[in-house]
């Protein structure tokens, strides 16, 4: 256990855990959107941060991915916060104004509108499809597009893999700006993400002749889990 | 120091603006060349701050070019950073083309003390001071192209790219490069950017130095990233998953050259040349590709497997490469240009091993052996007969290579004998530290003076011990004899591991290539072109015995100056070498910002008990999983240096700046 201290008062956390755990604990709240406590941390809203101050320094840190450390002082709303997820929150909201999700965290924030404008673009590369379908689906389908040295990129953007996908719709279903969208269209699943359209063959019910779940997803699911082959034969709704 | 119209290099400001060139006071921490590869210098910006030496430069467009090549670095994953700078940069540009408005400095500022105070990792945030700068030393250069809504003449830019750990690699790696695409999973592409400047990776990512882990930025935080044993991953998982590096197709049809030595330098020059789409052949005097990797480095250090599948990539390339052909017995330099090779390299390395000159040594006893030479023997596979006691004598690598050898050979007594103190010991931290572990002992200021020896055989060493006096030409502290202290170490083999010289024997027959002082071969330090046009050489034959890197980085270069010798016949400036001096004299490891950084734990690759170790010679340490491979790459602090110049082209007759 170490202890530290969070808007003066202490707290005892573990070691290994982060501020945000530690701040979790004592039920003080930090806005996050790329935070999700069944995630590894991607520290890349910015909206987390918190005021860390140590050695007689003080610098923002992001709670989800800071370690709580022995004799640390926090501060979670001191002004230098407040100004700092004020200008995250704006760029969140200026690269996608029509998303709900930022829409609501800005009014929790207080913010009505941004001070900026550019061109809507619908990922905000928070990462959270990234860490879904590798962490949770173990499938790793989906990558940031990295930069560097000589790949003259500008336009930074993740890329989704036709051949690893098995278009399980989970990274639809994390995305809080709808920039991942799924449909059914009759034996069609059609997944549309920043990097294109992906189709996937869905699996007909041998009872009730609905379309129900993906092929690939279904083949991945019998293999991964070691079923029999004729497992998915039935949809949900028609087993015994 | 440079006297310049204005400067807050370093963080420390210099404002000449308004007065006389003879009134500058001159930017004492700064020293910025006014020259950069025929240009003028005219203003730059980079990490640490802004400098300007003639004020018909643009800052606006400045700024957003300078940001313009941040962007294309930084890792797009962080919305103040990544967010932040775009839309600087649509404010930048439209302030550059007259369109701005009154109300964009408070954005720019509000935007830049943003990025700087919490992006996510530390590369923007000091990619940003610059532009900061800009805003608050020059903001009136905003002020007028937002009120008069007329943009400026462009000016003409040079950029470079480096990191500290990238300065001190000879290849000049793209070390943070790879180590994100690690983080990021995509190990293919790391490697394929790994092999971009290193043919070698899974040799390097074994038995390198890293001089880059000792440059690391962390090593001030808690420890150095783990960057040769990410290398090391990067390549062992191409092995591992059964795949083969694809390259893209060469024109062929460029002349034939010949290389001199399957070592290192041979094959970096090789793999390069090859690609370019030169019909290349090697010729190496001993029976397998690899040169010291092969006979100098052990197998528990770098398995032979390794050896061949590096060279096999090579050979696939088209590259001959003819074992058991010695230049001097088998073929020599005339004959290869007679059979038509246009160019030729000479790699040969430094196999030979120091003499050693003490009583009794040169007499045919049985039981002495030079280093390199044993090292050569048991890598080669003779059978060595194990026997109690070894002394090896050095301090080196080549000492230590020779003592863990030892025991691995099942002597059970072995002691190195070294003449300085640990402090002045040229053999590297991380090998003397497991040699010891394993159990070899080693005898600090002391000296054999006298093989002892009964019948045919060695029986031990008379030793002399020794005490340090001025330091000598090497800035080590010379030992000097203790007199009367000598002592007897019993023992029924002595190696010698003192040092290591080329053998140039191949050049005795009056040859018209010049060698130097040192015994190696003269090169001229641009082309590494020999005394003899169109014989190039370079590695250790050249600069005595280095390292593998080292001599990776000189056959990348040889390869680059045989090509413009065989297509121009003239070989010019590498702009490497100016940019070197550029980030040198600018002093790449200062920075304005030190934030807190948090410590994370070094992550280790497994290693084999040294109880087990001396068993066999198996490889001692093994790869990095995945997961901790990606938990290390996440640790780089990724402290790319941009930097842009902004120049105008020396017209003829005003050269000297």
């Amino acid at each position: 256990m170490v202890r530290l201290t969070i808007d003066n008062q202490i707290v005892e956390a573990e070691e290994g855990s982060t501020i945000f755990d530690a701040t979790s604990k004592i039920g003080i709240y930090i806005p996050a959107l790329c935070y999700h406590e069944s995630l590894s941390p991607g520290g890349s809203c910015r909206l987390c941060v918190v005021e860390i101050i140590a050695n007689g320094t003080s610098d923002l840190m992001a709670a989800c991915t800071y370690p709580a450390e022995e004799g640390l002082e926090v501060r979670t709303n001191s002004e230098k916060v407040v100004k700092a997820r004020r200008l995250a929150m704006e760029l969140l909201l200026a690269q996608r104004p029509h998303s709900a999700r930022l829409q609501e965290l800005a009014r929790e924030l207080g913010i009505d509108k941004t001070s900026f404008t550019m061109k809507e673009q619908e990922c905000i590369l928070c990462g959270l499809c990234v860490r879904t379908c590798r962490e949770i689906v173990g499938v790793d389908a989906i990558n940031f597009i990295a930069q560097g040295i000589g790949r003259d990129n500008e336009e930074p953007s993740i890329e989704v893999s036709l051949v690893k996908c098995i278009g399980c719709d989970s990274c639809a279903y994390i995305c809080p700006t709808d920039a991942i969208a799924v449909e059914d269209v009759g034996d069609t699943r059609i997944l549309t993400t920043p990097s294109g359209k992906l189709e996937f063959k869905l699996k007909r019910c041998n009872t009730c002749g609905k379309y129900w779940a993906p092929e690939k997803q279904l083949d991945y699911i019998i293999e991964k889990v070691d079923l029999a082959s004729d497992a998915f034969d039935n949809c949900p709704d028609c087993r015994d | 120091m440079s006297k310049v119209i204005f400067s807050s290099w370093a963080g420390k400001v210099v404002d000449n603006r308004g007065l006389h060139p003879n009134e500058y006071a001159s930017a004492e921490d700064l020293r910025l060349p006014l020259q950069y590869n025929g240009h003028r210098v005219t203003a730059f910006m980079s990490w640490n701050g802004l400098v300007v030496a003639d004020d018909k430069v643009d800052i606006v467009d400045m700024a957003h070019t300078y940001l313009k090549e941040v962007q294309k670095l930084s890792c797009g994953e962080c919305s103040v950073g990544y967010l932040g700078i775009k839309i600087m940069l649509g404010i930048l540009a439209g302030i550059a083309n007259g369109k701005g408005s009154d109300e964009d400095i408070k954005l720019l500022r509000w935007l830049g003390a943003g990025v700087k105070e919490n992006a996510r990792c530390d590369f923007c945030p000091s990619a940003i001071t610059p532009v900061l700068d800009t805003l608050n030393y020059y903001k009136e250069e905003y002020v007028k192209p937002i009120a008069s809504r007329k943009g400026r003449a462009k000016s003409t830019y040079m950029t470079r790219v480096t990191a500290p750990c990238m300065e001190v690699c000879p290849a000049h790696q793209d070390i943070p490069g790879y180590i994100e695409l690690i983080r990021n999973r995509r190990y293919k592409e790391a490697l394929e950017l790994i092999r971009k400047t290193n043919c070698l990776p899974r040799i390097t990512g074994r038995a390198c130095v890293a001089f880059c882990e000792a440059n690391c930025t962390r090593n001030e935080i808690d420890s150095p990233v783990a960057i040769r044993a990410l290398k090391r991953f990067a390549a062992d998982c191409e092995t591992d998953s059964g795949l083969e590096p694809t390259f893209d197709k060469v024109k062929a049809g460029k002349p034939r050259v010949a290389v001199i030595g399957a070592g290192p330098a041979g094959l970096a020059a090789s793999y390069n040349l090859a690609l370019m789409g030169y019909k290349v052949t090697i010729y190496d005097e001993l029976p397998a590709a690899g040169g010291m990797a092969l006979v100098g480095i052990p197998p528990y250090r770098l398995p032979r497997g390794i050896l061949e599948r590096e060279s096999d990539i090579i050979r696939r390339l088209g590259v001959k490469i003819k074992l058991n052909t010695k230049l001097g017995r088998d073929i020599t330099l005339e004959q290869l240009s007679a059979d038509g090779f246009k160019a030729i390299f000479i790699a040969t390395g430094a196999h030979l091993g120091r003499e050693f000159d003490i009583q009794n040594w040169r007499q045919g006893y049985a039981g002495l052996a030079d280093g390199v030479e044993f090292l050569r023997d048991v890598n080669l596979g003779k059978k060595i007969e194990a026997k109690d006691r070894a002394i090896i004598v050095g301090g080196g690598n080549v000492a230590i290579d020779c003592a863990r050898t030892c025991l691995r050979l099942g002597f059970k007594d072995v002691t190195i004998v070294y003449r300085r103190s640990r402090v002045e010991m040229p053999g590297r931290a991380e090998e003397v530290g497991p040699a010891e572990k394993e159990g070899v002992r080693i005898h600090f200021l002391a000296t054999p003076v006298r093989v002892l020896t009964e019948g045919d055989k060695v029986i031990g060493a008379e030793c002399i011990r020794m005490e340090l006096g001025e330091p000598d030409a090497s800035g080590r502290r010379r030992p000097i004899p203790v007199e009367g202290s000598e002592f007897v170490l019993p023992a029924d083999m002595i190696i010698s591991a003192i040092g290591e010289a080329p053998d140039l024997s191949f050049l005795a027959e009056g040859q018209p290539i010049e060698t130097t002082e040192q015994g190696t071969i003269r090169v001229d330090q641009l082309s590494y072109q020999t005394s003899q046009v169109g014989v190039f050489s370079g590695g250790d034959c050249v600069t005595g015995p280095a390292t593998l890197i080292e001599a990776i980085a000189a056959g990348n270069r040889v390869a680059r100056s045989v090509d413009q010798y065989l297509a121009s016949g003239r070989i010019v400036q590498y702009e490497e070498d100016t940019a070197k001096s550029l980030t040198h004299d600018i002093g790449l490891w200062r920075q304005r910002r030190e934030g807190i950084i948090a410590k994370s734990s070094r992550q280790s690759p497994e290693q084999l008990q040294p109880s087990d170790r001396v068993l066999s010679f198996d490889e001692v340490e093994s790869c990095l999983t995945a997961e901790a491979a990606v938990k290390e790459a996440e640790r780089c602090l990724r402290c790319y240096r941009v930097m842009l110049l902004a120049v105008e082209l020396v017209k003829e007759g005003e050269a000297d700046g």
